[in-house]
């Protein structure tokens, strides 16, 4: 689905800068991959503020190791400074179905982490993958960044064949003519190799 | 494998396995009928199914003679209706004791454990009970929307232990997972412990008719289909009202208690009453069945007596009259074809010359003018021919 322009808030490759303040589901995808979620965001004078919000991502803890992360604080960006590659606001009729579709956090096979931690991750040296693992698990609260895109579902299934597989998604990317979309699948089938990475969102950072 | 090229001896030997097709003369609440209305009924059941959707809490009368398929009626409607409808059979007989904790049975049967979740759900999203964490992840905050429920509907309901019972249980259902389980038994309408009662925080379970009727509000209004309650043989009020004049008897129980009332007219009084609060639901539809007109006259009497609402609120009733004389013919085919459709043999008559075998198209006429078009009568009889067929060989000549 094409997002309606009120949605863009910013997108730094067609240079959209909707200024106002935002309530809502927000997320930011930052240039160096992390990813912001927000529920309220304030757009003044190329100034993005953000009063609490959950970024995720990986770190580099120590040389050639790197560390899913998660944290909740409060952001400020200057959008001269070329940090944020886009910042949209889901409309409310997708939020919606993702709510209706998700399963309770205490369906009794899910998995639920404690903390954040990194499910996979494809980079040139520092490989993680826990695939194998989780294989027939149904883990809770994962976010993908994927080729072009990102993955915000309810839970995700690891396959026979160690794929992972979504179920009640968001996605969030840019289509062929670099336009920002979003849409809800009840169901995505994503190719391990595809995926940069995914993280579990842990219980204790949602609490 | 046998051939049969006599297809009406085809047909004779299926009835040989000692099968009446017409083997049901009273249509009751509980097995469904799975017949459709005649033909000269469809116009009747136009106009009921526009009053019902251009009206709201009604008290609509259906007056027809005993057998002329009120009862059949409800079914039909069932079928008509299921899109708009969540619709309720209660016969007085069987649900005066414990009126509501029965009526709400009824009601969740016939609404669905997925319904009742959607409803809870519905609720609970409207008192804010779960608020977004970083705008994507839901979180429960349980205080909240308890607080707000209640001040919501405080001034809905008379019995505020009752509703604070019924908020706790939906809250509970939706934003406790520990508290799930025992709330949705509570929501189906089981019976509770004090251990599962302490668990989920609330006093009494829906055996308490306030707790059975705040429940059964809460659902009926929050329900997405709109609600009809179909209260079969209403006659029945008036009988226990007159039981004490009729009824001769060696003892008068007023020579121990004192009490000037009979028990049934307590009974019958109490039933009123309990209608009466139904009035307070929204989005509630109740048809009554009575035999006569003369039956309309006395319940119009007694509600001017015990409760002006209730006569404020009941409509000029609608008459379901006897079959016409075509009727009988399509009633005779659809009832046969549901027959072989049943015995999966559904293409046995289909080429034979007289479409009504083993009866023809006379007999068929008699047996109508005999039962003068009372529909009860002629299933009568034509199980009475089915049973010469099948026990006797008695055959009818085309």
């Amino acid at each position: 689905m094409k997002l309606a322009s009120k949605n863009i808030i910013f997108d730094s490759v067609k240079n959209i800068r909707t200024h106002g303040k935002y309530n809502g589901s927000i997320i930011v995808m930052c240039k160096n991959e992390h990813i912001i979620l927000t529920d309220s965001l304030n757009f003044v004078d190329n100034i993005i503020e953000i009063g609490k919000g959950l970024i995720i991502g990986f770190e580099t803890m120590i040389s050639n190791k790197r560390e899913a992360f998660s944290l909740s604080s409060n952001f400020k960006f200057d959008l001269n400074n070329d940090a944020l590659d886009y910042c949209v606001q889901i409309p409310e009729d997708l939020i919606e179905k993702f709510d209706n579709e998700r399963f309770s956090n205490e369906f009794p096979y899910t998995i639920n982490l404690l903390h954040s931690a990194g499910l996979l991750l494809n980079e040139n040296q520092l490989r993680i993958n826990h695939l194998d693992f989780f294989k027939g698990e149904i883990l809770k609260n994962p976010i993908a960044l994927i080729h072009n895109g990102i993955c915000i579902a309810d839970r995700v299934v690891i396959d026979e064949s160690s794929n992972p597989i979504f179920y009640g998604t968001l996605i969030i990317g840019r289509n062929k003519k670099d336009k920002l979309s979003v849409s809800y699948e009840s169901i995505v089938n994503v190719m391990d190799k595809l995926i940069k990475y995914i993280i579990i969102i842990g219980i204790e950072t949602i609490k | 494998m046998l051939l049969w090229e006599n297809t009406k001896l085809k047909f004779l030997k299926l009835f040989k396995i000692k099968i009446n097709p017409f083997n049901n003369f009273v249509a009751t609440g509980e097995i469904k009928e799975e017949l459709d209305f005649v033909n000269s009924r469809k116009h009747f059941m136009d106009s009921i199914s526009k009053f019902i959707d251009e009206n709201q809490n009604f008290i609509l009368p259906i007056i027809g003679d005993i057998g002329v398929g009120k009862t059949h009626l409800f079914w039909a409607l069932k079928k008509k209706l299921k899109e708009k409808y969540n619709i309720i059979y209660i016969s007085l007989e069987n649900i005066y004791r414990k009126f509501f904790y029965n009526l709400y049975s009824e009601f969740i049967e016939e609404l669905g454990i997925d319904n009742i979740r959607k409803i809870t759900q519905k609720l609970c999203n409207k008192w804010r009970g779960l608020e977004k964490k970083y705008g994507f992840f839901p979180i429960p905050n349980i205080e909240k929307a308890k607080s707000n429920a209640y001040s919501e509907w405080k001034d809905e309901f008379d019995s505020p232990s009752a509703l604070n019972d019924i908020i706790n249980v939906i809250i509970s259902h939706q934003l406790d997972p520990y508290k799930r389980i025992d709330a949705e038994d509570y929501l189906l309408g089981e019976l509770m412990n004090i251990r599962e009662l302490s668990m989920l925080d609330v006093e009494n379970d829906l055996r308490n008719r306030n707790n059975a009727f705040t429940m059964l509000k809460v659902l009926i209004e929050n329900s997405k289909l709109g609600t009809i309650i179909f209260i079969d043989d209403f006659d029945k009020l008036i009988s226990l009202m007159k039981e004490e004049e009729e009824i001769e008897t060696f003892f008068d129980s007023s020579w121990l208690y004192g009490s000037e009332e009979s028990s049934d007219n307590i009974v019958a009084k109490n039933i009123l009453d309990k209608i009466a609060k139904l009035q307070h639901i929204k989005n509630l539809k109740k048809i009554i069945t009575l035999n006569s007109k003369i039956s309309l006259i006395e319940i119009k009497k007694i509600f001017r007596q015990e409760n002006l609402d209730l006569l404020n609120h009941l409509k000029e009733p609608m008459f379901l009259s006897d079959f016409q004389e075509d009727d009988i013919y399509g009633f005779y085919q659809s009832t046969i074809q549901k027959f072989l459709e049943s015995i999966d043999s559904k293409k046995t008559l289909a080429n034979l010359k007289n479409s009504y075998y083993p009866m023809n198209e006379n007999t068929l006429k008699k047996i109508y003018h005999r039962s003068k078009g009372n529909p009860r009568d002629i299933i009568k009889k034509l199980i009475r021919e089915f049973n010469e067929i099948i026990y006797h060989d008695k055959f009818i000549n085309d």
